[in-house]
């Protein structure tokens, strides 16, 4: 069953490799850091692809009758 | 029962006699039973609305008509004479002795009458401004609730499901089941909107509805809904029919999807898309900023490798001149190079009587010093 936190968890990482992606293009790239950055990079997009894959929606059904006034 | 009263029975000294009140009580009493709920179709003749509060019209075929009344809140579409119109209601006998309607629910039917329902009422809500462009909102950036708002019996729902499911996970979807065509679809809609927004149910409501006829699309052309959606706190999204179908509701919502599957994919990121796009990232980051920078890198040793090879040739090239400037020095010191000009060198004791020996240029000469003189 997926819960909010789950989806919350996603959505930051998926922010979070953003902002690990535009390191790659912004002024404080390093080329004795870029080997670990990219690791960290490519190991974060791999953790994203798997949770993508794995997660379910979840379906609750409000159980107020609308049909009544 | 009433029959007992309304039996001609003249011979019969024994029937009741009753008032007129009671009359009409037992009637009315008699149609609650046998007549509870109609639905009836017709050509709406003589509308008018009293004091703003109430409405009256008459029902008409070729031959029979019949009024009709109604508090005028219940009314959610435009009419006029001349439309067609299915009402539903209780009919009943008034205290003035004339038979009437009392209209729970009314809805133009035929293409006609829904196309001038329509034109009649958007006019009017363009003018309070209710589907005013300025006023719609997009969708909210991070979406991890969706209220579904539809049928859950619909097709239109079920492709919406399969569809959100298909492209993203993680997402949860409270959904409300509501009538989506016919008497009372509209006010469902309305408590599910109500419900969504006062529990703050939802990041974004999706209203769905899949392809039908007009008559069963006129719901999301109702006056009462399409101001709820306007007034809904919470973003709307409609899906409502076929591409070609626009409502008043679709009108109202902030963002309009042509479809119920369209609306699926405008709440939802593909996830194989978006697995693509982070690999493909990945790929630029690779060869613009690693492989790039190794190859200058390399370019960059290189140049500064031809640079020292330059230096250290010259080096060498001088080296190579001093040492032959050296040798050519050192040759000026070589006795042979005397010799060949003509000089001898003697070797021995300058004495006389002494054996010396004597070398030029060809020959070792051994001699004995006869005489020696000091020279001036």
């Amino acid at each position: 069953m997926t819960t909010k936190s789950d989806t919350k968890n996603l959505t930051a990482r998926m922010k979070e490799l953003d902002k690990k992606m535009e390191w790659f293009g912004s002024d404080d790239f390093s080329l004795d850091e870029v080997a670990g950055k990219y690791k960290e990079a490519a190991t974060l997009a791999k953790e994203i692809e798997h949770d993508l894959n794995e997660l379910q929606n979840e379906l609750e059904l409000i159980h107020e009758d609308f049909t009544k006034e | 029962m009433i029959d007992d009263y309304l039996a001609p029975r003249l011979e019969d000294n024994t029937l009741n006699t009753i008032s007129v009140t009671q009359l009409v009580r037992e009637i009315n009493d008699m149609l609650s039973v046998d007549f509870s709920q109609v639905s009836v179709v017709g050509e709406v003749s003589s509308f008018k609305i009293n004091q703003g509060k109430w409405v009256f019209f008459d029902l008409k075929d070729e031959n029979t008509k019949v009024g009709c009344f109604m508090p005028v809140f219940k009314l959610h579409t435009p009419l006029e004479d001349g439309m067609q119109a299915q009402i539903s209601g209780r009919p009943n006998l008034t205290k003035w002795g004339s038979f009437s309607l009392t209209v729970e629910n009314i809805i133009p039917v035929g293409s006609g009458s829904i196309k001038r329902a329509f034109e009649l009422l958007k006019a009017k809500l363009e003018k309070e401004g209710l589907f005013d462009p300025a006023k719609k909102r997009p969708l909210p950036e991070d979406i991890s609730t969706i209220g579904v708002i539809s049928s859950t019996q619909a097709a239109g729902y079920a492709d919406f499901i399969k569809i959100v499911n298909e492209r993203w996970g993680g997402l949860k979807l409270v959904v409300a089941h509501t009538g989506v065509q016919g008497a009372g679809a509209a006010e469902q809609i309305i408590r599910a909107l109500n419900y969504m927004n006062e529990h703050n149910s939802a990041d974004v409501i999706a209203i769905i509805r899949g392809g039908g006829s007009a008559d069963d699309l006129a719901v999301f052309n109702d006056e009462a809904l399409v101001r709820a959606i306007a007034s809904s706190k919470i973003p709307v999204i409609t899906g409502i029919g076929h591409e070609i179908d626009t409502s008043l509701a679709d009108l109202a919502a902030d963002i309009v999807a042509s479809t119920p599957s369209n609306a699926a994919q405008m709440l939802t990121r593909d996830r194989r898309e978006y697995i693509e796009h982070i690999k493909r990232n990945m790929e630029i980051v690779y060869q613009n900023c690693i492989a790039n920078q190794v190859r200058d890198i390399i370019h960059n040793i290189n140049d500064e490798l031809a640079v020292c090879m330059d230096n250290v040739l010259d080096r060498i090239e001088t080296q190579i001149e001093s040492t032959k400037s050296l040798i050519k020095y050192i040759e000026t010191f070589n006795p042979d190079n005397v010799l060949k000009k003509g000089y001898a060198m003697l070797r021995g004791t300058i004495d006389i009587g002494s054996e010396i020996e004597i070398t030029t240029k060809d020959k070792i000469i051994n001699a004995e010093i006869k005489a020696l003189k000091e020279r001036k």
